[in-house]
């Protein structure tokens, strides 16, 4: 954990946690998009440049996602 | 999610479930607002009825299935811990993967196959990024007593354990 103990740093602000849970959970969630978009677009027969749109748009659909729902998550923890 | 402060077992399931309760109805909050407004007729007052409307009916929703998934998941989590005596990553991801084929199995056993998987590499993902983050952090931040004494003066078995080896041995 970041917390650090008695020798100087103090603890993350609540912000900072909230932005750390974002950039996690955004992380997560287009590494996450990038697995599922590519099935569920191969899935339904796209081929070629289209389907590189297709999960680039899935992985920031999920991305955002993600880092929404972990920085709420890390909110209400703090 | 919350690899920072678990609770110790038995409650952790009561933490986890309002926790992601409180999550999902917030997050869905956030989205169905964004979705109503869009999809309500012109007028600033319809589209705000209309945003407010869908948190009425979906934002609860998404936080009882949100809840659902968080109470199963660490119940089957706290049990692992009971069986097998240790708390582990793999503990998280199986927990995941059977939550998602137990929350599944009225679908039928391929749809639970499915949802299994997605649960586990989704709880596998959120796994290793929190032990990227741990490391990351650890290596940004060491923590120790290299404040209050300098570091220079210590032996080097004693410089805090960084996961990058002792990196300050090959200066």
């Amino acid at each position: 954990p970041v917390a650090v103990g008695p020798y100087g740093q103090s603890q993350p602000s609540c912000f900072d946690r909230v932005k750390m849970g974002f950039v996690m959970g955004c992380a997560v969630g287009m590494a996450a998009g990038a697995l599922f978009g590519t099935f569920s677009c191969l899935r339904i027969g796209m081929r070629g440049r289209e389907l590189m749109g297709g999960i680039g748009k899935t992985m920031m659909q999920s991305g955002g996602t993600f880092g929404t729902f972990m920085a709420i998550g890390m909110g209400i923890r703090c | 999610m919350e690899e920072y402060a678990r609770e110790p077992c038995p409650w952790r399931i009561v933490d986890d479930c309002g926790g992601a309760f409180t999550m999902g109805t917030i997050g869905g909050g956030i989205f169905q607002a964004i979705k109503g407004f869009r999809n309500s007729p012109v007028g600033v007052n319809h589209r705000l009825r209309g945003s407010l409307t869908a948190i009425k009916t979906r934002a609860p929703q998404l936080g009882g299935s949100f809840a659902v998934w968080g109470g199963l998941f660490s119940m089957i989590d706290c049990s692992m811990v009971q069986v097998r005596g240790k708390e582990d990553p793999w503990n998280s991801i199986t927990s995941g993967a059977l939550t998602g084929a137990i929350l599944a199995a009225r679908n039928g056993p391929v749809a639970m196959v499915g949802s299994a998987a997605m649960g586990g590499i989704l709880l596998a993902l959120i796994e290793g990024a929190g032990i990227l983050l741990t490391r990351f952090a650890s290596a940004q931040f060491p923590n120790g007593p290299q404040f209050a004494e300098d570091p220079s003066q210590l032996p080097s078995t004693q410089l805090p354990s960084s996961p990058f080896g002792d990196y300050r041995q090959y200066q």
